[in-house]
């Protein structure tokens, strides 16, 4: 069978981590099963799939740093089977992984860069001009005699681009680069990864989680339990109504299209979906039309917080790292009503951590004070002698707590913090048992190792180790990432639960779309100041977002496109409310249309 | 606090020090780390002492950086100088009270033993971590042990494991420290209570570490594999080691210095 020059082929590859387990004698986990994937030379494929699905595995199957248990990988006609071509193949095809840190060899930004062709014994005047290439193309080159270690994240992220240029591949894998970037670095970072995939003709993959971002793709292909369980264009995909099964769900401005069309009783096709030209037009066309109904809007309205009953105070809070430079935090002065879930919200470096470090005297305050109100008086985090019942009162969950898990089973790991205060054997169970059902586990993910967890579970786990305190007041930094949609969703499901019962929440987050709808206030930090606070339809006006320079949710963005179109085809019509929930959004975008059509009849 | 921990760690700037060969900066520590636990002299201690500021200079270390490398040492420093104090008893009493006695003797030694500590951390940071990366640090090990290769010894490879461990010492340092707030978030304390409950309360820090250790490191090997990573057969280097005559003539200087600095000392016995 001749092969194919301009494909990547992977043919019935099946593939397991070779965990066999001794106890149950169970045959491996395949990771992979016999999977088949066809992508073509140039074009830009986005693998999509939950947590676990086996999309990261395929991406190495590719580049040959997994050999398949059996099946075929053929890449542009060479057979990586073949040990005379494993090499050629694996020069050809690069990786950008997701945690910056684990893939960074070099201790200077351009020994980093030329590590990969020092590898291939690229010779020197050649090496150097590449290394120099590879720097300015992603906009390093000014940097190259600085530490890696000082870069941001959004910039180590590009060093590995520039280290798989200059390696000059015809491939190049993205596995979940973006997910530890904020919104700004994103973007940052994916314009320099297109205008190289247009320059360099690469063919470009990528894994995400992000499903706008996997709009950007000529292709998708869901994986599913180690095999592909849909494949084909953003639009044919995201048509469909299985997704969430995937752990997947559609890019926001297509869940407000879809629930559009539906309360219209009309269909979108893919002809539709094409741009956002075609989806507004065909909005507008659904909701032109005579005889529509009224909705009832869901109403989910956040429930009324008592500005004048405050449960913490920030006052005057400044904070200088030793042999930083400047102020981490510069004056901060905030105060967190009882019951609310407040957003703070910034770019990566603005002193988010700082300042919530300091709401439980884990940085103690030295400029300035943090104060909780409690029912046996009030805690000052300067005062030593509070720290344990700070500690208590404020549950600080930090980014990516799973990897501070550490007990032999996950029941002894939530107990770690019962374990310094004095409470009965009986009643640390009870509490355990109590912040176990909070976070959605069961007994027997209890008596299990927080090692042999699913990587949502052991967050939970880690989650739970905190709640177990009964903290009133929940600080969480960036709980949901790293997790697919689904995960993510079930994620401020369990925040929302806990707010019900009257927790107030405190959330770091640096991604807008969901602050807006988790959040009934939103704190926004910019170098290390506070620059606003409010509540998030009120920030996210037009005028006002711009003053401050920050980016809408994609929902608003998107609806009041929408809404510019419609003011021009139904006299009179206006939009009072704005909602963040897409569905709610269209609900309320719908009524507005019926009650202008009334009026106008 | 973990995080400004500059042991091992480069200082990025143009001196002459850095651009100088590696190599040439090994064979030179070596022989002042020699010369270090030789003199014994006040007079050949102070002029090491001028030698190393001049060396401090070229390195154009700054007095911030100096400190923030000498520091964390200070305590043991300081603990050495306690010990000697009171355990040497030769020479004349000074101070004599129950089982203490100080002796002129004892104090002069005890300030050499701590003064060779100090210069010890000075020299190894101004030779090395402070003026050469860790890469160019491996390059230079990799060339000198390159003849211990003819008795299978893998120095490729063990060059390349030392680079990569200075690369991951800051990683590894803030990472503890998040760990550690973590845990103090949910009551954790490390500081009070006796010696055993404190190393109890390490461990529960340790495991974690660990395990993200292993986890980074098997990340890393993937990502290496990934840039065709195959050991040091057939590699290139971007910046390839290069001996200039300016090298070999200041690492010539330098090592006569220190020659006559242990003949004055010997001489002065």
């Amino acid at each position: 069978m001749p092969e194919e020059p301009n494909k990547i082929e992977i043919k019935d590859v099946s593939f397991s981590y070779d965990i066999v387990e001794e106890s149950d004698g169970k045959a491996p986990r395949k990771a992979l099963d016999g999977i088949n994937v066809t992508i073509e030379k140039g074009s830009y494929t986005a693998i999509l799939g939950s947590n676990g699905s086996g999309k990261s595995t395929l991406a190495k199957i590719i580049d040959i740093l997994e050999v398949p248990d059996s099946g075929k990988v053929v890449i542009f006609g060479k057979d990586a089977g073949d040990d005379e071509l494993f090499w050629q193949i694996r020069e050809h095809c690069c990786c950008v992984f997701q945690n910056p840190d684990n893939q960074i060899v070099g201790t200077m930004i351009e020994e980093d860069v030329a590590f990969g062709p020092e590898n291939l014994g690229v010779p020197n005047p050649e090496l150097r001009e590449r290394v120099d290439q590879a720097l300015k193309d992603v906009g390093l080159y000014e940097l190259r005699h600085r530490e890696t270690m000082a870069l941001s994240g959004g910039q180590k992220q590009k060093l590995a681009i520039a280290g798989a240029l200059a390696m000059k591949p015809d491939i190049l894998i993205l596995d979940e680069a973006t997910a530890m970037l904020d919104p700004s670095s994103r973007d940052d970072f994916l314009e320099v990864v297109e205008k190289m995939r247009v320059e360099k003709g690469l063919t470009l993959i990528t894994i995400t989680h992000d499903m706008t971002e996997a709009l950007r793709c000529d292709k998708l292909i869901i994986v599913n339990k180690g095999k592909v369980a849909m494949e084909g264009t953003p639009e044919e995909i995201f048509l469909s109504n299985d997704l969430w099964q995937y752990g997947l769900k559609r890019p926001v401005k297509y869940n407000y299209a879809f629930e559009i069309a539906r309360l219209t009783g009309s269909t979108l096709t893919k002809e539709d979906l094409k741009s956002d030209d075609t989806i507004i037009a065909s909005l507008v066309k659904m909701l032109t039309k005579p005889g529509l109904k009224a909705p009832a809007v869901e109403n989910k309205d956040k429930k009324e917080i008592d500005d004048k009953d405050i449960i913490m105070s920030v006052k005057d809070l400044s904070y200088t790292y030793a042999g930083g430079d400047g102020k981490a935090i510069d004056n901060i002065n905030l105060d967190i009503r009882r019951g609310e879930v407040l957003g703070i919200v910034g770019e990566s470096g603005c002193g988010k951590t700082t300042l919530i470090s300091h709401m439980n005297a884990i940085i103690r305050p030295v400029e300035g004070d943090v104060t909780i109100h409690t029912k046996d008086g009030d805690l000052s985090c300067k005062n030593k002698k509070d720290t344990m019942k700070i500690r208590q009162n404020v549950g600080l969950v930090f980014q990516y707590p799973e990897y501070q898990l550490f007990e032999e089973t996950v029941y002894k790991d939530i107990a770690y913090g019962l374990k310094k205060m004095n409470v009965s054997q009986e009643e640390q169970k009870s509490m355990i048992l109590e912040a176990a059902e909070k976070v959605g586990l069961t007994e027997r993910e209890l008596n299990a190792s927080p090692f042999e967890l699913s990587g949502g579970q052991k967050r939970r786990a880690a989650m739970a180790g905190v709640l177990v305190m009964r903290p009133g007041i929940l600080v969480l930094d960036e709980p949901a990432s790293g997790l697919d949609p689904r995960g993510r969703q079930e994620m401020f499901a369990i925040i929302k639960g806990l707010r019900d019962s009257g927790t107030t929440i405190i959330l770091v987050s640096h991604n807008m779309d969901e602050a807006a709808v988790n959040c009934d206030r939103i704190c926004l930090i910019d170098g290390g100041k506070i620059k606003a606070v409010g509540k998030p339809e009120e920030l996210f006006l037009r005028k006002r977002s711009e003053e401050l320079g920050i980016q809408r949710p994609r929902i608003t963005r998107f609806s009041s496109m929408l809404k510019t179109e419609l003011k021009k085809h139904i006299p009179g019509v206006v939009f009072p409310e704005k909602h963040f929930v897409p569905e709610t959004e269209a609900q309320s975008v719908v009524a507005a249309v019926v009650k202008a059509g009334e009026k106008n009849a | 606090m973990l995080n400004n921990i500059s042991l091992g760690r480069y200082y990025p700037a143009h001196s002459f020090l850095h651009d100088m060969d590696p190599r040439v900066k090994t064979i030179l520590y070596a022989v002042y780390l020699v010369a270090i636990f030789i003199i014994k002299e006040p007079v050949t201690i102070a002029v090491l002492a001028g030698i190393i500021i001049l060396q401090l200079i070229m390195a154009k270390v700054t007095p911030d950086i100096l400190w923030s490398t000498v520091k964390p040492m200070i305590p043991l420093a300081l603990f050495i100088f306690i010990i000697n104090i009171f355990t040497i008893r030769q020479g004349d009493v000074l101070f004599s009270w129950k089982i203490i006695t100080i002796t002129g003797y004892g104090l002069m030694r005890a300030a050499i033993m701590a003064v060779r500590l100090i210069f010890l951390i000075v020299s190894t940071s101004v030779l090395l971590t402070l003026t050469t990366t860790p890469l160019k640090m491996s390059d230079a090990l990799e060339k000198l042990f390159a003849p211990l290769q003819v008795i299978k010894i893998p120095v490729h490879e063990m060059a390349m494991m030392m680079s990569i461990a200075l690369r991951f010492i800051p990683t590894l340092a803030a990472e503890t420290d998040k760990i550690m707030k973590a845990q103090q978030s949910r009551g954790a304390d490390y500081d009070t209570g006796n010696f055993i409950n404190k190393v109890k309360g390490y461990i529960t820090v340790l495991i974690p570490l660990f395990v993200s250790s292993f986890r980074r490191a098997d990340e890393l090997a993937v990502a290496m594999d990934a840039r065709c990573y195959r050991g040091g057969k057939g590699r290139t280097k971007l910046n390839p080691l290069r001996l200039t005559l300016k090298d070999v003539l200041a690492g010539v200087m330098f090592f006569l210095l220190a020659a006559l600095v242990v003949v004055l000392d010997l001489s002065l016995r």
